[in-house]
């Protein structure tokens, strides 16, 4: 049979044939892989269609050629299989996957049929695990043949769950008494994940951060109009941060290069705002669930998906679906007084904003020509942003915008 | 090739030479005895009045199924009933209920099991195929035709094994002597020696065939005993007396250890082959002809020829009758089995469990 | 500890209880001079005498009927069907006599007798000498089936089913009949119907029987070296009783099964597990129940005609990978 170069996606017309794994005359098992491809886009392994012994060898590595030429011919069935094992399927290439993800998947080479999609055949066992703790399968990698979802896939999943809710409190063990005039704390898992995701965000993107001063008068004027009203009706305070995330979603229409993610020499631009809200859980980790299509929503409804996610945040009910898609990430540390912040993007997005304190402070303002010094409520707001995908004029401008809309914007008739 | 005869062929009269006149001088020409023959007797009764009450029984739609009736082959089993002792084996055929009611079994259980009652000797579960009792040495009636010969070759082993003195009574038909099992049973039991007293009943027909027309030889038994080194034994099955010799014969021979013993037993059944055949494929006039030689006709007259009152003779028949009375109304009023016996009784330790 | 053949260890398991029990008797064809044609019977006619180790004719009639007569009357004895392919031959002693008298006559008969035969392929004696048939004896009710695949299980499980007061057939696997291996000084008794977990592994379950066994755990230790597959091996030793307890308890840790039978394809024994196990434990199942068998064909008798056809390692070995994900 002919091996033959595989669709990787809409747009790519050819591939270059990079590694090839096997030798002529040497046997090959049905989905061993065979050889490696690279695009532009993506780099690839792809599994042998059939098994057999390798008759031929077409396209050298290091060629480029279309998608579809034939690479090798396969002589199959020479494996000495009796018939006791199932029939495998009639090999055809299909890419069965358009979403490129930043971790390059192994695509089969085998047809697949819509009832056949190995990742929605959920096994009995993985089925009865998915109803039991009412996961999501959607959200569950599969590690198994074809991407289907496993036992073992599940079972990892469940027990980071568990090793998340049991796992020691890493601050408060810092009350245990010190030997040697030293304590080792050891990390938790939230710690070490925190640890590695910093780190990588460092060394991927070159950090730039630029801050913006902002006036919250006209905020606080609605704030302390209608606080009262929304803490007695919504049940939590009304805070500084819907406004911020409205105004942020709003400033994106017009600046939409930083609701991104970088994806190998490309700026994968998203039309709606994920956005993702940090949330420190009592000294005991950074969590950012994200309100999906927040750009879609009023700042009434962001503020009640912020209060809600935030709750399940302590109460450490959050799910696999809270954490994922984000495509732009405030970080709110204002409430212990800080001037400043400068925050480590979260990946694979490319800004990330925070707000820090905001006070009253003495400010001019501009009136009929004279200037007057009056009491406003100030905050600085600074965004890091990934300079790989944008400039410094950019981001100033997209902060300059997210400035005016927070001072200008009518957020009377934005609130009931 | 020569047939061979012996002193073994019995004359088929053994009137005594005179008539009651001397009572005592006819007791010594006597080698049974008046009790052994009163027993022989009521043996042959209620052989033939089960069968009878189970062939109207059927009628009566109160026996399902399928029955094997012996309804004139009496005279075999009773006569070997006589010559055994009560720790024998016998092995029969699935025409045995004759050949268990006369180890003892009782009538209860004969009938009743022919009725699918609780109080059938196998609870309902065998049938009349598979009659048992095996507290009285009937070790079973077997529906293979042939399967039960070397089983009785392997009781009389055990037998012979621990020195037991007991001895196997295997009865069968003249069909059996033409399948593979009879002859390995033959050649197994003589090479042995073993205490098996093997009883061929030729009642003519295997099933609805006559045996002539499917055997190599005329007489089915007696004619392959030579095969296997054994003395050809014909015999007159309908004369209750005549059997008997020949049996206490063989089963003295098996007990002194000398081997086993084939007797071929010259019968007819009244019946057909079950309850289902009319017989329709009998010649015409052989059943008159056999009716005259029935067994309870030829041994009424005996007994009286011996000298016992006819009106010992008729009350014991009476009390058979009266006994079988009251086993069918036994049986009749006995339940049907619970279904809590269905799943019992595959392994020794009473259930049927296959897996934990 | 002693170092035993299988073939040995048969002679052991029944001088054992023939010494224990006067009532233990033996027959079979060329068993008692000749120690029987596989030599696995040798010593027996010296050390306990001609009335209790009894050569026969030609005759499986005879000599399981003989055994079934015995056996009822108060012996227990032992008998020979020199292959098991005989068994065809007095099949009906064995399922219409011997597994259904009990029952037919409501528990008045006994029969503690023991069907002793060499099953299996692996020694190109042909179609009509090679076959494994202890799923012929699964099937029908009123058999127990025991196939040992180690010289201690041999003599253990013997002794146990001479001990047994139900009829066992007892299948020894022929082309195990040299295999060697320790078996327990003294006295030794195994269980009838109790399944043993060979190898421990967490990914797949593999059961197997008789000459399967040894197969099934070369190729888990290659399923482990070159595949990185932890696979657990279970020895059945049983049908029936079957230890459905123990294969559930592994199938629950692993979540694949996979059977190992030496019968050809429909109705081998495996099918039964496949189904038992689909059955109730339908949602432990992470994998299709893969069964691996003789292709449904007699058996051939040139050397490389039948490895091709009876499950070899390599088979073992591919089959479980490629189930495995």
């Amino acid at each position: 049979m002919d091996v033959l170069m595989p669709q990787l996606g809409e747009t790519v017309a050819e591939g270059t044939l990079s590694i090839w794994h096997k030798k002529v005359g040497e046997k090959v098992e049905a989905n061993e892989l065979l050889f490696e491809i690279s695009t532009d886009k993506v780099e690839m392994e792809v599994p042998a269609p059939a098994g057999g012994v390798m008759k031929e060898i077409l396209v050298k590595e290091g060629e480029t050629v279309e998608v579809g030429a034939i690479l090798a011919i396969l002589d199959e069935g020479t494996d000495g299989s009796v018939g006791t094992t199932e029939p495998k399927p009639a090999p055809s290439l299909e890419n069965n996957s358009q979403h490129l993800t930043h971790s390059p998947p192994a695509v089969s080479a085998t047809a697949v049929t819509p009832n056949q999609d190995p990742k929605r055949r959920l096994s009995p066992v993985v089925r009865k695990l998915v109803a039991e703790h009412n996961l999501n399968p959607d959200n569950i990698g599969g590690s198994g043949r074809d991407g289907r979802i496993t036992k073992s896939d599940v079972l990892a999943l469940l027990q980071q769950k568990l090793s998340a809710s049991t796992d020691q409190a890493f601050v408060s063990s810092t009350g245990s008494p010190s030997v040697d005039g030293k304590k080792v704390i050891a990390f938790n898992r939230i710690r070490r994940v925190t640890a590695e995701h910093m780190v990588r965000s460092k060394s991927t993107s070159p950090h730039v951060h630029q801050g913006v001063e902002v006036d919250f008068s006209r905020v606080d004027r609605v704030r302390s109009d209608k606080g009262v009203a929304w803490k007695a009706r919504e049940g939590f305070s009304l805070n500084y941060l819907p406004f911020v995330a409205r105004a942020v979603c709003d400033a994106i229409v017009e600046f939409p290069l930083v609701n991104a993610h970088v994806e190998e020499n490309s700026l994968v631009v998203y039309d709606q705002v994920n956005l993702a809200i940090a949330v420190d859980l009592n000294f005991e980790g950074l969590v950012a669930p994200v309100i999906q299509n927040a750009s879609s929503m009023t700042a009434v409804e962001i503020a009640r998906s912020i209060a809600v996610l935030a709750a399940r945040a302590r109460a450490n009910q959050l799910t696999p679906d809270d954490h994922l898609g984000a495509t732009y990430t405030i970080s709110n540390n204002g409430s212990f007084g800080t001037l400043f912040t400068t925050p480590i993007i979260n990946q694979p997005q490319v800004a990330i904003l925070s707000t820090d304190s905001i006070t009253k402070r003495p400010v001019v303002v501009e009136h009929d020509g004279e200037d007057y010094l009056v009491i406003r409520p100030v905050g600085i707001m600074t965004q890091a942003f990934d300079h790989r995908a944008i400039d410094g004029a950019y981001s100033a401008a997209f902060l300059r915008k997210v400035k005016e809309i927070i001072e200008t914007k009518n957020w009377e008739a934005a609130l009931p | 090739m020569a047939k061979r005869t012996t002193k073994r062929r019995i004359s088929k009269s053994t009137k005594p030479k005179k008539q009651a006149a001397n009572k005592s001088k006819i007791q010594l020409n006597d080698d049974i005895g008046e009790k052994t023959r009163l027993r022989m007797w009521q043996l042959q009764l209620e052989v033939r009045h089960v069968e009878q009450r189970a062939h109207d029984l059927f009628f009566q739609n109160l026996i399902k199924g399928t029955s094997h009736l012996a309804i004139g082959q009496e005279a075999i089993a009773s006569a070997c009933a006589a010559v055994m002792r009560p720790d024998d084996y016998t092995f029969c055929t699935y025409r045995g209920h004759a050949h268990t009611l006369v180890r003892g079994a009782s009538m209860e259980g004969v009938l009743g099991e022919l009725m699918g009652r609780e109080c059938g000797m196998l609870g309902g579960k065998g049938g009349s195929m598979h009659l048992t009792d095996v507290e009285k040495g009937a070790m079973g009636s077997y529906a293979i035709i042939g399967a039960h010969l070397p089983i009785a070759a392997g009781a009389a082993w055990k037998a012979q094994y621990l020195k037991t003195g007991q001895i196997s009574f295997c009865f069968f038909g003249d069909g059996t002597t033409n399948i593979g099992a009879f002859h390995e049973a033959l050649n197994f039991s003589v090479i042995w020696k073993l205490p098996v007293v093997f009883v061929c009943e030729n009642n003519l027909y295997m099933e609805y065939t006559p045996i002539a027309d499917v055997t190599a030889v005329e007489h089915p038994a007696a004619d392959r005993a030579g095969a296997y080194g054994l003395e050809s034994i014909i015999v007159d099955g309908n004369d209750a007396d005549l059997v008997y010799r020949v049996a206490r014969d063989a089963a003295d021979k098996a007990r002194a250890g000398d081997g086993p013993s084939l007797i071929e037993a010259k019968t007819y059944r009244h019946s057909g082959h079950s309850r289902a055949d009319p017989a329709t494929y009998r010649p015409e006039g052989e059943l008159e002809k056999w009716l005259e030689r029935d067994p309870l006709k030829i041994y009424r007259k005996r007994l009286i020829d011996f000298g016992v009152k006819e009106g010992k003779v008729v009350a014991i028949e009476n009390a058979v009758l009266k006994a079988v009375d009251d086993a069918t109304e036994f049986a009749k009023n006995s339940s049907t089995p619970s279904k809590d016996v269905l799943m019992t009784e595959v392994w020794a330790d009473g259930g049927s469990s296959w897996r934990n | 500890m002693a170092e035993l053949t299988y073939r040995e260890a048969v002679a052991d398991g029944i001088a054992q209880e023939m010494e224990r029990d006067e009532t233990v008797v033996f027959l079979g064809e060329d068993i008692a001079k000749a120690g029987g044609v596989f030599k696995a019977t040798v010593g027996l006619y010296d050390k306990f005498g001609p009335d209790r180790v009894r050569d026969t004719p030609i005759s499986e009639q005879a000599i399981l009927g003989a055994a079934m007569g015995a056996a009822m009357t108060g012996l227990r004895p032992v008998a020979e069907i020199m292959f098991s392919d005989f068994l065809a031959v007095c099949w009906d002693i064995v399922a219409n006599q011997i597994a259904k008298s009990r029952y037919m006559t409501d528990g008045q008969v006994s029969m503690p007798l023991v069907i002793r035969t060499a099953n299996g392929g692996g020694a190109r004696f042909g179609a009509q000498h090679s076959q494994s048939v202890e799923n012929w004896s699964m099937m029908i009710p009123g058999l127990k089936v025991v196939a040992p695949s180690t010289p201690a299980d041999v003599k253990g499980l013997l002794a146990a089913a001479i001990r047994d007061p139900d009829p066992v057939m007892f299948f020894e696997q022929k082309s195990l009949y040299p295999s060697k291996g320790d078996v327990p000084e003294g006295e030794h008794i195994e269980e009838i119907g109790v399944a043993k977990v060979v190898r421990e592994g967490s990914d797949v379950t593999i059961v197997a029987l008789a000459a399967m066994v040894p197969r099934a755990l070369e190729a888990a230790d290659r399923l482990y070296s070159e595949a990185g597959i932890s696979a657990g091996v279970v020895d059945l030793r049983s049908l029936v009783p079957l230890d459905t307890k123990t294969i559930f308890e592994q199938v629950e840790k692993t979540s694949r099964l996979v059977t190992v039978e030496e019968n050809p394809r429909l109705c081998g024994w495996g099918a039964e597990i496949s189904s038992i196990v689909a059955e109730e434990r339908f949602w432990d199942l992470d994998m299709p129940i893969i069964r691996i068998t003789t292709p449904h064909i007699p058996l051939p008798s040139a050397d490389e005609l039948e490895d091709l056809a009876l499950p070899s390692v390599e088979r073992i070995f591919k089959t479980v990978r490629q189930g495995v994900d």
